[in-house]
């Protein structure tokens, strides 16, 4: 049920325009924040480090009666799957699934063109703001879901030669080689759409800041555009972002989980949460192999969970007004 | 004051027109990038040249993507949408009202949840202020959002449909005890940002002056609350009422394909798989076109509470 | 502080109020919501039927699953199996197939075969009528054969399996106007000239492309003829909601008896099935795969409600003949000795399906135990494929799959790690969209792919032939042998059944000798049906079954 998770502060700008170190202190004293951070930087830090880590392996098969679809174990903790491999193993490396796809989202999409084009829209206003708005919206009426798939439909021969250049010419391997591209694809049909929903925060704030008091000083003082945008109306939007991109983490990693899923994202036997899930998502599957559904859902979910938390908190350092004591 | 805001309705509902018709050739040209078509998928294992090529032509896939396309348009003008060729022969329309129909009874219903349970849920966690109870809360709700639908619905048809056999897992229609199950758990992960949102105005409401003389006279806590607060705090609750809307006709596809409910979403998903080029189209432009004036319900009001950002006037120079 | 308390409680029990009223208005609702116009309207009484005393096994309607037809309910244009599954029930033809699959007659009481084998005369029946009571003459027919052939129908199916019928070919590709090849000789007579000789014709014509249809409803209604289809078959299509339900009632008039179900829904709807056949909501369901054993071996309470139906059917590993490195007979071979299937089966596939020793399913007529294909040998894999011309520089390989017809993604995974690890390949997997996998299919630009046959009627004629002759349009592995081609030939026209069964037998031992393709599974379909049903086959094809099934209440436990 997608019921428009108006974010709070929306309407009530303008913003307190610095929120700096204190803020992070201030998030570091709340109990539930401090507990969501230290979650993520261990799933983080898993999907970082997942090749490095000893014992390791997401793709070791064992196909015999004894090692497939067992539970929890001091051998194997999280059981294995189907096939008789570790599924720690394959969360750690799903994890890093995750990671490399919300950063590439949030790194081009929510951050480089949500904000460009969010202050382009908000501080130039006229056309401009109408050009940049309406493409928007073209964009965000899309369903990611098609787009994708006929990408990937339309461009697979030359997707599997690029994938084979990689592997032959650069350091990367298969696997690295071929997630790369494949990410590159679920990135590329999701960033047109991923910046929509920033660059509307940022624009409302910009145009808020941009009447105010300071700005028009600075801008009677003859400073340059580029200097009130990044020193008086940047500083005041930056909290915002982080806010909503913070609120937003985790239905930007759902977008590729429930592709995968579908089957349309990741392709088995690259593990992503998604294919991890389907595995044991079922009636049937789960009421014979629970642990499959509860290992692979449960990191995930916390994953969901702890940045829905933070970014409930960073909502109450923001607003000030609505903050817990 | 007035004048202005028409102008700027007008104006903003004249721009749909160009973005609904660049959306439409997007899709129709994305649909056709891909190296199979319907025909493909009509004639499978059997195919031959000669019928392949006589069903193109009968569908059109034969001619240049803008001819289809202006045909299409040509067509949708005068209320034709077209054929399925997944449901063959089956006219569009056919295909997708009942669908529609079923998903947005369901998403209505799921709606009247959300708010009956995120509205007192939000007043209860911003009364507990300070207390543990109000983290508490709406971590909980936080909690149940994070969960995927694909994870909960196997878990809940388990313990439900198959230990307890509590619930059955046939689609009887929506009014029925069979989708009482799939619309609780269309509404769960949406009770959180109600909650929060009723929460924090509700603790805006509470700081304004007459909350504080009402107390001040020595009103009832309860009287306060009731009356005071939370009435005041529900204005702002509208506007999110009504930017959901246009969310409860899209369907839900996780919960349609699990409970197999013949429903919008299912549909969507199996005309990408199909492919079914016209109902495919039809229901993207009907979700883009909700989409779009979606948004240009959340720009008038946005005009309306905030003047500044109804621009259209340059900055000033 | 006292207050605060107060309010705290008060809008506790205001939330659990409110949670309990909404969950009692919708259960209200429900139950008071039958008489709605609910788009599923139609389906009401069967609803009623189902919750009435005595539980399903109460009324007379038997409720199954299906899936939503792939084309209209038209015999001349189906293609697939779940769609025939409808088809023969609603139409019929001249003959059909009993439930051993012989071929028996339907409409025609009797025919005869001329000493050339070219001539079949067909004695109809003067009891057929169709659904509407119209009586069924040798016009229809002629009708029918005319329609299915004519161009403007567009039947993917025609040449394939009217091909033999004289002046087919001629009308199809609009050198004719009529099949010269059926004659009306009066109005219970039919004679049918086809170009050569051939015992598996009688076979092709329980296709449904050779069913009879109603000339006046389909000129009545050209467009809209199939939502209401007067065929000749047990049952007639009473209701079809896509996506939701077909239901079927019985025939009252029906030749060969009729049925003894009132009804047959067929759900297209719903959640799992091995759930909602366990809660009592259908007659019929499947074995969930996890608990598989437990039924076989009868320590499941699901063990007495067991039928498996082993399918005619064989998925396969194709390989793209003319592609590197698949022209060295060696990698193919090599390949086909490196994967474990039995293993597979048995620890993938809970025991699910039959490792495929051969091409032809046991199911078919003419097939032969000794046919064999390779076992599993990692060392001697490993020898052939040193022995191969790309044992040091083995291209790359993509294996591309549509996930319809072929393998499950979780096979060709653990075939992939076999080649890995007995042959060091490394295969690509590659999922694709089902219309594109179709169209590179028949281009021939996929290297390796994943692959499915399911029969069209019982003879080994529609699997290597249709397969392997370097002229059919469904060999799409480019495969060209003139020795596989004069064989598949000369068993063409051969009529001595055990002549043409060693021929076959000659031709698939070729193809799994030189691994044109590497079978792997013959499939099998694990069914559900509730004891109070009674007289379930069991099938490898879709033939018509439901009128002989019976749901007797006493038998329900």
């Amino acid at each position: 049920m997608a019921v428009a998770q108006a974010s709070t502060f929306e309407e009530t700008a303008p913003l307190p325009p610095v929120v700096r170190w204190a803020s992070l202190r201030r998030l570091l004293r709340k109990k539930i924040a401090f507990v969501a951070i230290v979650y993520l930087v261990i799933f983080y830090g898993a999907g970082l480090l997942a090749p490095v880590i000893p014992g390791v392996d997401p793709y070791k098969q064992e196909l015999t009666r004894e090692a497939v679809s067992q539970g929890p174990s001091a051998e194997h903790w999280f059981g294995t799957d189907a096939f008789g491999r570790d599924l720690l193993s394959r969360v750690i490396y799903a994890t890093r699934t995750t990671i490399i796809f919300t950063v590439a989202v949030v790194v081009t999409g929510g951050l480089f063109l949500g904000i460009g084009l969010g202050l382009l829209a908000g501080y130039r206003g006229g056309w401009v703001d109408t050009l940049i708005m309406r493409v928007g919206e073209v964009m965000g009426g899309l369903p990611t879901l098609i787009i994708i798939l006929a990408l990937t439909a339309a461009f697979r021969t030359r997707i599997d030669d690029f994938v084979f250049w990689l592997q032959d010419h650069t350091w990367m391997s298969r696997d690295d080689a071929r997630l790369l591209v494949k990410f590159v694809i679920i990135t590329g049909a999701s960033v047109p759409f991923a910046w929509i929903g920033t660059s509307r925060i940022v624009r409302g704030q910009a145009f808020a800041l941009r009447e105010n008091e300071f700005v028009t000083a600075a801008e009677m003082m003859g400073a340059s555009t580029t200097r009130i945008v990044t020193r008086h109306i940047l500083p005041g939007v930056m909290p915002l972002v982080v806010v909503g991109l913070s609120g937003g983490m985790a239905a930007i990693a759902g977008t590729e989980v429930a592709l995968s899923f579908l089957g349309l994202g990741i392709d088995p036997p690259t593990p992503s949460f998604g294919n991890l899930i389907a595995d044991g998502a079922g009636v049937r599957a789960f009421a014979a192999n629970p642990h499959i559904l509860l290992a692979t859902a449960i990191p995930l979910v916390l994953f969901s969970f702890a940045w829905n938390l933070l970014g409930d908190a960073l909502v109450d350092i923001v607003e000030p007004r609505t903050r817990n004591r | 004051m007035a004048s202005g805001l028409l102008g700027y309705t007008i104006r903003r509902l004249l721009w749909t027109i160009p973005v609904l018709l660049v959306i439409s050739m997007f899709v129709f040209w994305i649909l056709r990038l891909a190296p199979g078509d319907p025909v493909d998928v009509l004639l499978g294992q059997r195919y031959d040249d000669d019928v392949a090529a006589r069903l193109r032509d009968k569908y059109g896939y034969d001619e240049p993507v803008h001819i289809q396309y202006f045909t299409y348009m040509t067509n949708l003008f005068q209320g034709d949408l077209g054929v399925s060729t997944r449901h063959t022969d089956f006219n569009v329309s056919e295909v997708i009202w009942p669908k529609i129909w079923v998903s947005t009874q369901l998403g209505f219903l799921a709606l009247i949840i959300v708010f009956s349970v995120g509205i007192p849920v939000g007043i209860y966690a911003a009364m507990a202020r300070g207390t543990f109870i109000d983290p508490l809360t709406i971590s909980f709700w936080l909690f149940i959002d994070a969960i995927p639908s694909f994870v909960m619905i196997p878990i809940l048809q388990y313990f439900l449909a198959l230990k307890f056999s509590v619930v059955g897992l046939a689609w009887e229609g929506v009014w029925s005890t069979n989708a009482i199950l799939p619309i609780l758990i269309m509404s769960l992960p949406g009770v959180a940002g109600v909650a929060r949102y009723m929460r924090a105005s509700v603790i805006l409401v509470m700081n304004e002056d007459y909350v504080r003389t009402a107390r001040a006279k020595g009103l009832k806590e309860t009287t306060v609350v009731m009356t005071h607060i939370t009435r005041n705090a529900l204005l702002p609750m509208i506007t999110v009422i009504g930017l959901s809307l246009p969310g409860i006709v899209t369907g839900a596809l996780f919960v349609e394909t699990f409970f197999g409910i013949p429903g919008i979403a299912r549909e969507s998903l199996a005309a990408i798989t199909g492919p079914d080029f016209d109902v495919l189209l039809a229901l993207i432009l009907f979700g883009s076109t909700l989409f779009v004036f979606a948004n240009v319900a959340i720009d008038l009001i946005y005009a309306v509470v905030d003047p500044r950002i109804r621009v259209g006037a340059s900055r000033g120079n | 502080m006292t207050n605060k308390t107060l309010t705290l409680l008060m809008g506790l029990v205001a939330f659990l109020i409110l949670a309990v009223g909404v969950v009692f208005v919708i259960a209200i609702a429900a139950g008071g919501g039958d008489d709605d116009d609910t788009p599923a309207g139609d389906d009401q009484d069967d609803n009623d039927d189902r919750d009435s005393v005595g539980g399903i096994c109460g009324g007379n309607t038997l409720i199954t699953f299906g899936s939503d037809p792939a084309s209209v309910l038209d015999p001349i244009q189906v293609r697939d199996e779940g769609t025939a599954e409808y088809i023969v029930e609603i139409f019929g033809g001249l003959v059909t197939l009993d439930l051993e699959l012989n071929v028996v007659g339907d409409i025609a009481e009797s025919w005869e075969v001329s000493p050339d084998g070219k001539t079949y005369t067909f004695k109809l029946r003067n009891n057929v009528v169709f659904h509407n009571g119209k009586r069924v003459t040798a016009q229809d027919f002629k009708y029918s054969f005319e329609r299915a052939a004519d161009p403007a129908e567009n039947s993917p199916t025609v040449t394939l399996y009217l091909g033999l019928i004289e002046g087919v070919e001629d009308k199809y590709n609009g050198r004719a106007d009529e099949v010269s090849g059926v004659e009306v000789v009066d109005e219970r007579t039919l004679k049918i000239t086809i170009t050569q000789p051939a015992d598996y014709f009688l076979a092709e014509l329980t296709y449904p492309v050779a069913y009879v249809v109603d000339q006046e409803q389909i000129e009545s209604n050209p467009r809209n003829w199939t939502r209401d289809p007067n065929g000749t078959g047990p049952f007639e299509l009473r209701t079809f909601t896509p996506a939701e339900e077909i239901v079927l009632s019985r025939n009252e008039r029906y030749h060969l008896g009729v049925a003894k179900l009132d009804e047959v829904v067929f759900e297209l709807s719903g959640g799992s099935l091995s759930t909602r056949y366990e809660n009592d909501e259908l007659h019929v369901g499947v074995v969930p795969s996890t608990d598989i054993e437990a039924v076989e071996d009868g320590s499941s309470p699901l063990a007495k409600d067991y039928k498996p139906q082993p399918r005619m059917t064989v998925s396969y590993f194709a390989f793209n003949v003319d592609k590197e490195p698949f022209d060295d007979p060696k990698v193919r071979q090599a390949m086909a000795m490196a994967i474990d299937r039995e293993t597979i089966n048995e620890v993938l596939l809970f025991e699910t399906q039959r490792v495929a020793d051969g091409i032809l399913p046991p199911e078919m007529p003419g097939y032969d135990e000794s046919v064999s294909s390779y076992e599993f040998d990692a060392a001697k894999a490993k020898t052939t494929l040193a022995e191969s011309r790309y044992a040091n520089s083995m291209p790359r390989i993509i294996l591309t799959y549509a996930g319809t017809g072929g393998d499950a993604p979780n096979v060709l995974q653990a075939v992939a790690d076999m080649w890995q690890q007995n042959l060091g390949i490394d295969v690509e997997l590659q999922a694709s969209e089902y219309s594109a996998y179709l169209r590179e299919l028949r281009q021939g630009t996929l290297q390796m792919y994943s692959a499915g046959w399911a029969a069209d009627y019982p003879d080994p004629e529609d699997f290597l032939d249709k397969l392997f002759h370097s002229e059919s349009a469904q060999n799409e592995q480019g495969y060209s042998d003139p020795e596989v081609d004069r064989l598949l030939e000369e068993a063409r026209s051969e009529s001595d059944f055990e002549k043409r069964r060693a021929l076959y037998k000659q031709v698939e031992q070729k193809i799994l000798d030189e691994a044109i393709i590497i079978p792997d599974f013959w499939p099998v379909e694990h069914l559900l049906v509730k004891p109070c049903v009674q007289n379930w086959p069991t099938l490898s094809m879709s033939v018509p079954k439901y009128r002989y099934l019976e749901i007797d209440a006493s038998k329900a436990d």
